[in-house]
Order: structure tokens, then sequence, then C-alpha cells
């Protein structure tokens, strides 16, 4: 009795390191496992989600004005329409002013047409920042597509099934974006990090030190990015300093985006296409 | 054989708490981790093998749930039920003291795998903001909780233990 547990929590150690092993290198092997349960799992999300949500919902509201929420949702709204609109705007001035020789830009994140999807589960952890939407392959969903909302860039897409997507934030410690300041495209990276997220910013670095990147600069999704899409609004510059080689600059990037209360995402379904040059 | 049933349609719902419901509720700083306490209470109340069983399956179902190698979880969790399955010979019922040092110990050892897997082996070693920020909040909810939860556990496995026996004696 006693040496068959420890044969078995043997055994079963081993089997898990052999598949650690295994899916590092290859994440394709257990895909159709997790998607089946995840099909299985996604209506009992919703439910928990729903029911939860309308229990928090209405002990919420009993609190607050009813007009006030109404309101408030209203001016929200507005104001992500008009961050959009305005960083559209810029989009469009500047790339106008730059690129206007050299290629005609007709594109700008607004155009592309867009999946709605609700949050129905979140990583309980703080230690990563994923969460799963409704809407999957079913609707167009597919692996690296660009998560928008509340006027700026939020995750892509890592994992799709049938009916759910799982969307990696874009403060999670191992996100990467390559990016550039709007106003002059002066590329640089936006990496996450949770212990910058703590005080409410990412990390911008990798901006050359004779770029002309100011405080407060709009940084958006750059053109050479091989999975965003480019002139999506990220966040603003803040703190530049020169790096110890001298050659390059970093700091903060403050985000549009609240990260800590998501519920509604907006999904381009258009991916990146990158010639293989 | 029913125990086993409900407490692994208790495990499903847990999980489906754990991230359908405790990360949207904005007032909560840390949400606590559920499987964890269910995983430690079955393997301390119950043994070495029913600890095994059900940590296999939390671990399996966050490793479904979490993007990244397959296996990370499934590990950790077996090992966290076989621990505290050898912990059953200490197992006294009315005794709460040695239940909260071993969730503590538990949730510890599963905060800190995590770092070390996830974070230090990519060259994070801010172990303190880690500790302050992340573990300590964690392990404080999750402690509130299992001194709630415990006696609830505890008391409805002896009741499906009384309708197993009175089954099998039929």
């Amino acid at each position: 009795m006693e040496s068959r547990n420890k044969f078995v929590l043997l055994v079963l150690s081993i089997i898990s390191i052999i598949l650690i092993g295994i899916t590092s290198f290859n994440d394709s092997i257990i895909s159709p496992l997790r998607q089946a349960v995840g099909i299985v799992l996604l209506p009992v999300q919703s439910g928990v989600n729903t029911a939860g949500r309308a229990i928090y919902d209405s002990i919420e509201e009993q609190r607050k004005i009813h007009s006030a929420i109404t309101e408030n949702i209203e001016l929200n709204k507005k104001i992500d329409e008009l961050t959009q609109e305005n960083t559209r705007l810029m989009a469009d001035s500047g790339e106008l002013a730059r690129l206007r020789e050299l290629y005609k830009l007709d594109e700008s994140y607004s155009d592309y047409t867009k999946v709605g999807a609700r949050v129905v589960a979140k990583d309980s952890t703080k230690w990563f920042s994923t969460f799963t939407i409704d809407k999957g392959s079913d609707d167009g969903i597919a692996v690296d597509m660009n998560v928008i909302g509340y006027g700026g860039l939020i995750g892509i897409v890592t994992d799709v099934g049938k009916n759910y997507a799982t969307v990696r934030s874009i403060i999670d410690d191992i996100s990467r974006v390559s990016a550039m300041s709007l106003r002059t495209g002066s590329l640089c990276r936006v990496d996450g990090n949770l212990e910058q997220y703590n005080e409410g910013r990412l990390i911008l670095k990798d901006v050359k030190s004779d770029a002309d990147v100011n405080e407060g600069d709009m940084i958006v999704t750059s053109n050479v990015s091989t999975k965003y899409l480019p002139n999506i609004l990220i966040g603003y510059a803040r703190d530049l300093k020169d790096d110890s080689s001298r050659l390059t600059k970093s700091g903060y990037l403050i985000p549009v985006v609240n990260f800590d209360n998501i519920s509604e995402v907006l999904v381009i379904t258009k991916l990146k296409e990158v010639s293989d040059q | 054989m029913r125990r086993i049933i409900v407490n692994i349609a208790f495990i499903i719902f847990a999980f489906a708490l754990q991230i359908c419901i405790f990360p949207f509720i904005p007032f909560l700083y840390a949400s606590p981790n559920l499987l964890i306490i269910l995983t430690f209470t079955y393997g301390f109340s119950l043994g070495v093998e029913e600890g095994m069983i059900y940590g296999l399956i939390c671990g399996i179902l966050m490793d479904l749930y979490v993007a990244g190698p397959f296996g990370f979880f499934t590990f950790l969790f077996l090992w966290i039920g076989f621990i505290n399955g050898k912990l059953s010979t200490y197992f006294y019922e009315e005794y709460i003291v040695l239940p909260v040092a071993v969730c503590t110990v538990s949730e510890v050892m599963y905060n800190v795998f995590i770092y070390i897997f996830k974070f230090m082996i990519r060259d994070k070693f801010n172990i303190v903001f880690y500790l302050e920020n992340i573990i300590i909040p964690e392990v404080v909810i999750t402690l509130i909780f299992t001194l709630i939860l415990y006696r609830f556990l505890l008391w409805y496995n002896k009741k499906l233990r009384v309708l197993d026996s009175r089954g099998i004696n039929r």
C-alpha cells in the first residue's frame, strides 16, 4: 500500500516532467485536449460568471444611484470613443506628414473589422495576466489576433478553442510589444512587468539614445511588429533616461487601459501579414 | 465511491469559482486559492491515496486552463496532495493549528514554485517584491477561507463516509 503510493507518485511525477519537457517545445500536442476541456468548461464559466455578476451587480446597484451609473457608462463610452477617434486622427495626421511621399496608408484601426467578446474567466493568481473570452474559432477568432478596448491595446490571443479564446494582456510579465512614438515614428519596445504594473505602468525600452521621444508622447504599436497591427494606442511615455550603455534610453509607459476591470473587449479579426523576406 | 464523485464535482465547482468569480470582485486584493484548500484538506483528512487523486485532478484542471507547458501544475498539486496525505497520521479533527500551518506551507510552496520556475528562471530576482505583493496577500486570504471552509469540508466528508458505508452494508 505504502510503496504503491510512492510508486504512483514517482511515475506520475516523471510523466508530468516529461510532459513539461515536450510541451515546452511543442504546445500543439496538448491543444486538442485543452480545446475539448475548454468547450466543456465554457458553459460552466459563463454560467457561474453570469450568476456571480448578477449577484454582485444587484448589490452594486443598490449602493449607487441609478442615474449616475447610466450617465457614467455613457460618458465612459464617449471617452473611449473620443480617445479612439483622437488616436485615429493623430495617427492619420502623423502618418500623413511623415509618409505622404512614401506610401499611402489607407488603414487605421477603426477600419478593421472587430468582434466584441465578454471576459468570462481570469487567472486567479496575480502571477499571470491572462483571461478567457466567450468567442472562439466559430466567431472567426484565431491565434495572434490583437485585442483592444477601452481606447487602447489590451493584449493578444494566445489560444483558441471552438467557443472560447485565451488572451494574454500586455501587462503580463512575458509580454513584449514592438512599439513606436506616434509623433516621430522612433521605435521602442513595451514590456509587461509585474513589479512595475503594481505602480500602474509598463516598461518602455530600447529607445535609441538619439531618438526624439518626449515625456508624454503617445506610444502606439509599430509598423515592424510581427504580431501587432500598426498604430494601436498603448499609452504614454514617462521618465525616459539614458541606459548605462548610453546607446539606448528606457523609461515607463502609462497604459491608457485600466487592466483591473476589463469586462468586454474587441478582437480585431485581421492578422498582421508579414512577408517572409 | 460516492465521496470521490462528490469531491470531484466540488473541485470543478471551486475551479469555476476561482477563475470566474474571485478575479472579478474589485475590492479583493488577492483571490483565495480554493484548489489548494481542497487538495490539502482532502489529503490531510483522507490520506495519501485520495490526496494524490484530488491533487492530480486540480493540477490537470490548472494545466488545462493556464497556457504554457503542460504538467507544471499537475506535478505541483500531486506533491501537495502526497505530502499532506503523509501528514494525515497527525490528523485530529478538533485540532486547528496543524491544518493552518499545513495550509500556509502548501500555499507558500505553491507560490515559490511558480516564482522559481516562471519568474526567477527569467532573471527576475526581486523576491521581496513578489513576497510582499503576491505571495503574502494570497496566503492570508487563503488562510481566511481555510478557516471558513475546513470545518465544512470535514463535516460533509464525514456525512458522505456514513452514506457510503451504509450503501455497502445494504
